[in-house]
């Protein structure tokens, strides 16, 4: 048997054992197809994205990666109803049963994770509707001015949070904020409305990476463990040490639940969290330590294992995404204010002249930033600081 | 057939590179004056990067890490450090955890020719470069010689080849296949006819050495410069000759040869003996059988008193030994031609194979060029040259 056809009967079996241990799952298509258009997909997040700059970079890196056998994506899987998932032709038929299991693991997360749940499972169509509609615009107002505009709303589009509901929160948030107040044209409105909803979509995917990628390498662990001969698994066993942190650390989360809690406490977690919740509720020092995690001061050198110091930097990094936080102050002012609500830690200045002119771009009269113990202002005059 | 697929990435990739040549344009001097201009074979800014402007932390505080050992094959994203006592490494963990790759910083980091192209574009672009008149095809060289079969490419024929058979299977092939009358030997299925080990059978159509002087002065500008004029030969030398071999030389009071990416990253230091560049780069002579042999010298002329003679007596025989012999004298300031290139400036006019330069900014490279390709492109300096040359 050829191509696809090949996996027809494991698939089978694999989402017939998944079912057996109390998994459900949406719809899949598998699709088998090369590297070079795993890296496309990966580095655009969709396959089917609008076309923009920053993803070029990212592309010309992971290939680059790719090329030099330093890094190399195994699957991808679509949080869309149906799901798509790629498998890789130049996988060997081991590492493509181990993804198809893994992938089962991620479509019953998709399907029954509260937080997926309510996600946009349409995020395929819209994308499209998306990048037609920014080819239409750029026709319309022409392509340097829609470009500039993309880049501003993909600067602020760091500052969504998928998890957030209520409206006066999420108002301090600056996407939220323009989104509501700025001054813009019906088209720039409506095209930052659309990089809002894709970041959302995005968003998500970070602030769950640990507990969905952890939940996808348990089922996949727990299922092959039943199809695969001592010689298999030991080789898929190795294979799963040696996976990038939130695989390993998820993994080993959900592996502590099932042992405490047994295989339904573990589908209850991966119905009921997020990467925050399982943080707080099952990481242990004894686990750090196996893993072999720590906060690390890069100039004293140290390393710290302390339970509370490493939970607190987890949960601080889903929270901002490694990102500086920073707040709108909301009030009915011509000026636009914001503030970095971790005043002792120094942004990096260059920066800021151009994040405030990206700013500046979309909020059309002046913006200023409180931080590093200044004000920085951008109008139309351009930059200052005080 | 497949259907026909769009590729985004790739058209996004066109756009990042518009972008990149940009902001090349704008940071070109500052990147060609870094010291170590490759490391690992490729060009890293230690200034802005491709990157939206998102805010970011300026110093780097505590981190999340995880040890290497255990960490094993965690892959892309992180980046290491040493461990409290120097044992044992660490790897950050951010990007890791954050999951997809938005808000990510890029560094500009490229492939040394990728940077290379790129800074010819901004350079004939910059300095308006005449265009380059081929005498022949695309790579080929007008000879009057009877072409000589082991000459026909880098990894060029073996002369004990049958060459009969294989032209006569291409043509039987050709007329199967596609009903043309056609010699097109295909690699794939020719491959034998090659030379499977280009390192034992070196067969360039042009030698070109590169002959640099590290002295302490040469830096900052002098790079520059010399960096600049080195990418605009290439444009036009890699037109004529597609297949050359290149090789590089630095001197102080001692000359040495260095491979390419050693080249670029110069450590200057010590005094100058001239005399030492031209003797290394024509020893690089011994065996070379290629019918171009150039030799580019970058100097600010300020050779130690003692050599000065000497350094006269070997570019003589240079000039002999060589097809052309190209001296730059690398002059950011504009102040006069002293030292040892005020001779070659005064000698040069009577040497057919010989230019003169006088590097003093990117305008003067202009000048140069146009010299050089006057002389690459006279039909008869090659005839000339030759006959100037005692092993020809």
């Amino acid at each position: 048997m050829e191509g696809l056809a090949r996996y027809g009967p494991i698939i089978e079996r694999i989402e017939a054992l998944a079912r057996a241990r109390g998994l459900s799952f949406d719809p899949v298509y598998f699709r088998l197809t090369d590297s070079d258009e795993i890296a496309e997909v990966a580095s655009m997040g969709l396959p089917n994205r609008f076309i923009h700059w920053y993803w070029g970079g990212a592309y010309k890196e992971l290939v680059a990666q790719q090329n030099k056998d330093l890094f190399s994506i195994l699957e991808l899987v679509l949080n869309t109803n149906p799901s798509h998932a790629f498998l890789r032709a130049n996988n060997t038929y081991l590492q493509n049963v181990l993804v198809i299991a893994h992938v089962f693991g991620h479509l019953d997360f998709f399907k029954n994770n509260h937080w997926y749940r309510k996600s946009n499972k349409n995020m395929l169509n819209e994308a499209e509707l998306h990048a037609r509609l920014i080819r239409r615009y750029e026709g319309k107002h022409g392509r340097e001015k829609v470009e500039s505009l993309l880049d501003a709303l993909l600067t602020v589009a760091t500052t969504v949070n998928a998890f957030e509901r209520s409206p006066e929160v999420r108002r301090r948030r600056l996407i939220y904020f323009l989104e509501d107040r700025a001054p813009l044209e019906d088209y720039e409105r409506h095209l930052l409305q659309s990089v809002r909803e894709e970041a959302e979509y995005f968003d998500l995917i970070q602030r769950t990476h640990i507990i969905n990628e952890g939940w996808a390498t348990f089922v996949e662990a727990e299922l092959l463990r039943e199809i695969l001969d001592p010689q298999e698994w030991v080789t898929i066993s190795v294979q799963l040490s040696s996976r990038p942190a939130p695989y390993t650390l998820g993994y080993s989360l959900f592996k502590a639940i099932r042992d405490g809690r047994g295989f339904e406490g573990a589908l209850r977690v991966r119905s009921d969290y997020e990467d925050v919740m399982l943080i707080q509720d099952a990481l242990t020092e004894e686990l750090l330590r196996r893993l072999d995690i720590f906060v690390y001061d890069p100039k004293e050198k140290q390393k710290s294992y302390d339970i509370q110091r490493v939970r607190d930097m987890l949960i601080d990094q889903k929270e901002h995404k490694g990102q500086p936080p920073i707040e709108v102050e909301v009030g009915h002012h011509r000026d636009l204010t914001l503030v970095h609500r971790e005043e002792e830690r120094k942004l990096e200045a260059k920066r800021i002249a151009l994040f405030l002119r990206a700013v500046h771009s979309l909020w059309r009269n002046p913006v200023r930033l409180r931080a590093n113990g200044k004000v920085y202002s951008y109008d139309r005059r351009g930059f200052s600081s005080t | 057939m497949p259907p026909l697929r769009i590729h985004r990435a790739r058209i996004a990739q066109h756009k990042h590179d518009r972008l990149l040549r940009e902001y090349l344009k704008q940071n070109l001097n500052e990147l060609i004056q870094q010291k170590e201009l490759i490391i690992d074979g490729r060009i890293k800014t230690q200034i802005a990067t491709l990157d939206l402007p998102t805010l970011r932390y300026g110093e780097e505080g505590s981190l999340l890490a995880q040890g290497i050992e255990k960490g094993g094959g965690a892959a892309g994203g992180g980046k290491r450090g040493g461990g409290k006592d120097g044992a044992d490494e660490v790897q950050a963990l951010g990007g890791l955890l954050g999951g997809d790759h938005h808000g990510r910083e890029l560094r500009v980091e490229l492939d040394f020719d990728e940077f290379v192209r790129l800074a010819q574009e901004v350079l004939l672009e910059e300095i308006h470069l005449p265009p380059l008149s081929l005498p022949g095809a695309a790579g080929e060289m007008e000879s009057e010689d009877m072409p000589e079969l082991d000459d026909l490419d880098r990894i060029g024929l073996r002369p004990d080849l049958n060459l009969e058979e294989t032209m006569v299977s291409s043509l039987l092939r050709n007329v199967r296949e596609r009903g043309a009358l056609d010699y097109d030997v295909d690699l794939r299925q020719d491959g034998w006819y090659f030379i499977e080990d280009p390192t034992t059978f070196r067969n360039h159509r042009s030698l070109e050495v590169y002959v640099l002087d590290i002295s302490g002065s040469m830096r900052g500008e002098y790079l520059a410069l010399v960096r600049k004029t080195i990418f605009v030969l290439w444009y036009y030398l890699e037109r004529r000759y597609p297949t050359n071999l290149r090789r590089y030389v630095v001197f102080q009071d001692v000359a040495t040869e260095k491979v390419r990416d050693d080249f670029f990253c110069v450590e200057s230091s010590g005094g100058t003996h001239i005399s030492t560049g031209f003797e290394k780069a024509m020893a690089l002579l011994e065996g070379a059988t290629e019918y171009d042999r150039f030799l580019f010298l970058f100097t600010d002329g300020e050779t130690s008193s003692g050599d000065f003679d000497l350094a006269k007596r070997r570019y003589e025989e240079a000039l002999r030994r060589f097809d052309l012999v190209c001296y730059g004298h690398v002059n950011p300031g504009g102040r006069g031609i002293g030292g040892f290139s005020e001779y070659v400036h005064e000698n040069v006019r009577r040497t057919p194979n010989g230019t003169f330069a006088n590097l003093v900014d990117v305008e003067s490279i202009r000048a140069a060029m146009g010299e050089f390709l006057h002389l690459l492109t006279r039909e008869d300096t090659r005839g000339r040259a030759r006959a100037l040359r005692p092993d020809h």
